[in-house]
């Protein structure tokens, strides 16, 4: 087994070019090593000291979120918070204290689970992901990065530098919501993110919403501004709670059987849209949502 | 007087824990130490047609690889011997041993189990406890009838114990009732989950074999590898490093036995450490999962005529420690109330899953949580407040109570009143809150219990105690007791314990009794040195030894403190001749007897030193979801004299938070293959440290001279007892119905909430 570790961009580049598997927190492929998900690849590089990947700042086309910033850091970072509320909320229910400040944004993004956290928000925040390889980049539309639980269009030599988000319009908020059974230590059963923008009456001028752990991958979901727009925040939350209920397609496991899940990812979308357009209409709701209002409050 | 109440008083194993620097059996290495690792089941209910170890004892570093033809010919249990060290043709979990490896590191190990060749012909797999006990069912032991039971125990296919308690006429107690109410009620399993996994380190010297273990009863360990490898116990010496943490999950005898027997094949020192997958999987001490049908018919002024019940309890494959199960559960389907007409059976049953065994008082959190639900349904039929209701029925001083038992000054009602109180029960609460209240009660448990305490030449202590600390403190505890008796300071004493070859017996850190019977022997210890130190001191200060008084680390004649000496002078002296030592184990408190009728009696009936609980318990409810949260828990206990307050204390917050998670988030799942489907810290989930609500404590404390040192009973269990029971009360109210399976899990709560779906009823 080979474990470099990349003193630049470019060297991890080489490294992944030359077989070797990207490795940062490592919240993801350790733990997964350690259950016998999979064994550790036989070739690491570690790009957890390439200072450039940890950046939040304009880039190319946006405000690019580097892939090694950590869920500790988004929760907390005042542009983030800001800007791109859903994704604050979602960093803070991640795990534990100790996962947050290990685990990073690009792990969370190219593990690729349909339960991640972060999916959904970044998702109903038009990010794409920003891939680079020895032989060029390229920017990808999370819809077209994620192909299946696990799996991604990404190819084996290109490393996930960061995402990019444009800046949030004028009225605007987001949230995310997540179904959980207890108040730390817990993974997505379903989860909702919701961006809204507010018209000058107070009704729905733009909205997204996007759903974790009810398809294969996150799902955006469709039909949402044409059903939002116009309406008033609290009958679009209930447009948006009908439409992910039906185009969510839950699996039953050990965490909720399927219908249950189909029902909580409605009441879980209903919920995010309430909350982003709350924030969208100036009201501070603190990062996350779960811990300030509603029964996971303090 | 409570202990804690000095601001000096420092528990002895908390610097070692806190910094780091306590070592657990995982830590210790010993010179040329094999790693051991075991070959499972890895399926519920098969007959082994083929065992091939040759392939895994060839390979290269492989010391040893033992199976059931490498061990006496022992079937152990009791009262039931239902099983063998290892497999012996058939399998009956999946978490039973089949062979076991020693090898020069852990990577061998694993190499040589996955190639050890067993080959299975499946059995029916026997899962479901009403089926199991029906006519024609598949037997999970098909000898059944050759296993001597013991006395008491009726014996059926696929019962390991039954037991009952009637009293009085329930059928002319039911036709007095103005109303009778059904309910049924059905609870998983759950599992210990102490931090540390066990570990094992066996090493033999000539023919006496030393067992380093994580047990929370090192002499039932010692007893187990006797009985199993036929040896005298003072050829096995078994020594407990710190433990971390046990809830009953590390009761009994486990697998020190297998590492022993390797440690013998091999001639080396030999280690096993669990992971925690098989700290799920593989020990016989998880809690049973139970059926619970009870009726009670019930006058309009609240009066129960006569209650009834049917319990089905979950031994799983083999029996642990179960066999008096039955009556403590029927004991709890009954609840400390007084009620002229009781029939209540209950049957421990076999099954094709893990063994069950006592994890933190057993039986009962499950048929309190039955009982206590059962008990606001039988109020809200005759329309009448439940608390209302228990103060009409609870039992008290000179009252007869389910099994006939009389009690003495007890303290059940003013917990009951204390804890509602506390909770401000009846104030106008949001719409999604509420507040359940739930009585609850528990035995303590006499037994016999030894020390020694020694006083060195410089005046310093030892105490030499069979006691087991679990993490609870009691252990802790026993110093200031000794300390009491001798004018001296706790920290004067130093502890050697957890080694049964040093100390006499002791039960261990089961049953909330190491207070209970090791204070008195440690009390019984000091007054032999009290007595000695009293002589010495009479001939140094020319006064009778009844007038001697040992105060402030002096003895001084009464009603003349200046004419003192000190006892580090005294213990010199002594040790210039007869030496100071003490030893004490003294005379346990009586069972008191019980006039019920009981078919199978095991000593469950009639309770010594009996605590009663009241829990009232505030959640909040988010009914588009069914998750509830627990916001205020208001537990008021009566556990006797409270002797450390900061110890008792912890162990109501931990038995509550032990509680919520039975209730809300826990349990074990199974699948059709009868194996565990959760045996993870991701999918079993745990309450965290996030979700802790406030918890007010009182104490109400009712000295019981037919208990431990100074009147204290138990306090371990009890917080345990009572915690679902409230919660589910207090669901109850807010979705109209119960919830009628354990854990009461969002899914439940909501699908309970919503369709309407419920079993039972009034009739």
């Amino acid at each position: 087994m080979s474990f470099l570790i990349a003193e630049s961009l470019d060297d991890a580049l080489a490294a992944i070019a030359a077989g070797a598997r990207p490795i940062a927190g490592g919240t993801d492929l350790v733990v997964g090593a350690r259950h016998g998900k999979e064994a550790l690849p036989d070739e690491l590089v570690a790009i957890d000291r390439i200072d450039q990947l940890a950046e939040i700042g304009p880039g190319p086309g946006g405000i690019r979120i580097g892939a090694l910033v950590t869920h500790a850091t988004l929760m907390t970072d005042p542009l983030v918070v800001a800007e791109f509320t859903a994704l604050a909320d979602a960093a803070a229910l991640v795990g534990s204290p100790s996962t947050r400040h290990v685990g990073t944004l690009g792990g969370n993004v190219m593990n690729a689970s349909p339960a991640m956290d972060t999916g959904a928000p970044l998702m109903v925040l038009g990010a794409v992901a920003d891939l680079q390889s020895v032989g060029g980049s390229r920017s990808v539309p999370l819809d077209e990065l994620w192909t299946g639980p696990g799996t991604t269009s990404a190819q084996a030599d290109e490393l996930l530098i960061g995402v990019t988000l444009s800046s949030a319009p004028q009225r605007s908020g987001s949230a995310y919501v997540r179904l959980e059974y207890r108040r730390a230590m817990e993974i997505a059963v379903v989860g909702a993110a919701a961006a809204v923008t507010l018209g000058d009456d107070g009704t729905i001028a733009a909205a997204e919403v996007a759903l974790s752990a009810v398809a294969p991958t996150v799902l955006l979901v469709e039909g949402v501004g044409d059903a939002l727009v116009g309406r008033d925040p609290e009958s679009a939350a209930s447009a948006a709670a009908g439409l992910a209920g039906e185009q969510a397609s839950p699996i039953s496991d050990l965490r909720a059987s399927d219908s249950y899940r189909r029902h909580c990812v409605g009441v879980m979308a209903k919920r995010a849209v309430v909350a982003a357009a709350r924030r969208a209409a100036g009201e501070d709701i603190a990062v996350p949502v779960n811990r300030s209002i509603g029964i996971g409050a303090a | 007087m409570a202990i804690t109440e000095s601001p000096r008083f420092v528990r002895a194993d908390g610097p070692d824990k806190v910094t780091g620097s306590g070592r657990y059996t995982a830590d210790m290495n010993l010179t040329g130490q094999l790693v051991a690792k075991f070959r499972y089941a890895d399926v519920a209910s098969a007959r082994i047609t083929r065992l091939d170890v040759s392939a895994a004892k060839a390979m290269p570093g492989v010391f040893a690889v033992i199976t059931d033809e490498d061990v006496p010919d022992v079937h152990y249990g009791s009262p039931v011997p239902d099983r063998t060290l290892f497999a012996r043709d058939a399998v009956r979990y999946e978490g039973e041993v089949v062979a076991a490896v020693a090898a020069v590191d852990a990577a061998t190990a694993q190499s040589a189990v996955d190639a050890i060749v067993v080959e299975y012909e499946a059995l029916p797999i026997v899962a479901d406890l009403e089926a199991s006990m029906a006519e024609g069912s598949p037997l999970v032991h098909e000898r059944w009838e050759t296993y001597d039971v013991g006395d008491g125990t009726e014996q059926r296919p696929n019962v390991a114990s039954f037991s009952s308690i009637e009293k009085g006429d329930v059928q002319a107690g039911l036709d007095q009732a103005d109303h009778v109410v059904t309910s049924r009620y059905e609870a998983d399993g759950t599992h210990a989950i102490p931090i540390e996994p066990r570990a094992v380190i066996a090493q033999w010297e000539g023919d006496k074999v030393t067992i380093w273990t994580s047990s929370q009863v090192p002499f039932d360990a010692r007893n187990g590898v006797c009985e199993t490898l036929q040896l005298s116990a003072n050829r096995v010496r078994v020594i407990v490093p710190h433990l971390g943490g046990g809830f009953g999950g590390k009761c009994g005898f486990h697998f020190e036995a297998h590492v022993a027997a390797l440690a013998r094949a091999t001639r080396r020192p030999v280690k096993l450490v669990f992971s925690r997958r098989e700290e799920f999987l593989a020990p016989d001490r998880r809690r049973e999962s139970m059926i619970i049908d009870i009726t009670t018919g019930v006058r309009n002024d609240g009066t129960i005529t006569a209650r009834t019940g049917w319990v089905a309890v979950e031994n799983g494959a083999y029996t642990a420690d179960s066999a008096f199960f039955p009556q403590l559960s029927a004991m709890h389907v009954a609840g400390p109330y007084a009620i002229a007409n009781v029939f209540i059976e209950s049957s421990l049953v076999y099954t094709n899953h893990q063994p069950s065994g006592s994890v933190r008082a057993p039986t009962a959190p499950q048929a309190c949580w039955a009982s206590e639900s059962h008990n606001d349904e039988v109020a809200r039929a005759i329309g009448m407040d439940p608390v209302e209701f228990r103060r009409r029925n609870l039992v008290d001083e000179g009252i007869e109570g389910p099994s006939g038992q009389v009690y003495g000054d007890i303290g059940v009602r003013r917990c009951l009143e204390a804890a509602v109180e506390a909770a401000g029960y009846g104030d106008d609460l949001p719409a999604d809150e509420a507040i359940g209240v739930a009585v609850g009660w528990w035995p303590s448990f006499p037994g016999p219990s030894g020390a020694y305490i020694k006083l060195d030449g410089d005046g310093s202590g030892q105490i030499i105690t069979g006691a087991q600390e679990c993490g609870t403190g009691s252990v802790m505890t026993l110093r200031q007791l000794a300390a009491d008796e001798l004018g001296m300071d706790a920290e004067d004493f130093q502890l050697v314990y957890q080694d049964t070859s040093a100390a006499p017996y002791d039960t261990g850190a089961t049953g909330s009794q190491t207070l209970l019977n090791n204070g008195r022997a440690v009390v019984e210890s000091a007054k032999e040195i009290a007595e000695q130190l009293r002589e010495l001191a009479a001939d140094q200060l020319e006064a009778a030894a009844a007038d001697i008084v040992l105060a402030g680390g002096n003895a001084h004649v009464a009603g003349s403190p200046d004419k003192s000496v000190s006892i580090p002078e005294l213990a010199g002296i002594a040790a210039g001749g007869e030496l100071l030592i003490g030893k004490g184990s003294g005379t346990p408190p009586e069972y008191p007897s019980a006039s019920a009728t009981c078919v199978g009696d095991q000593g469950m009936a009639g309770w010594a030193g009996p605590q009663f609980s009241c829990h009232a318990i505030r959640i909040r409810l988010d009914r588009e979801t069914g998750v509830v949260r627990v916001l205020d828990v208001f537990a008021a206990h009566d556990s006797g004299t409270i002797i450390n307050p900061v110890g008792a204390r912890g162990q109501v917050e931990g038995g509550i938070m032990m509680g919520i998670g039975q209730a809300l988030t826990e349990g074990t799942r199974y699948g059709d293959d009868g194996r565990q489907q959760n045996p993870a810290l991701l999918e079993y989930k745990l309450q965290t440290a996030a979700d802790v609500p406030t918890i007010h404590t009182t104490f109400i404390e009712v000295p019981d001279p037919n208990a431990g040192p100074r009147g204290a009973k138990g306090v371990a269990e009890a917080p345990n007892v009572p915690t679902a029971a409230a919660i589910a009360n207090a669901i109850t109210k807010l979705i109209g119905r119960p919830v009628r399976q354990l854990p009461m899990t969002a899914e439940r709560v909501w699908t309970t909430s919503n369709t309407g779906s419920e079993q039972g009823g009034e009739s």
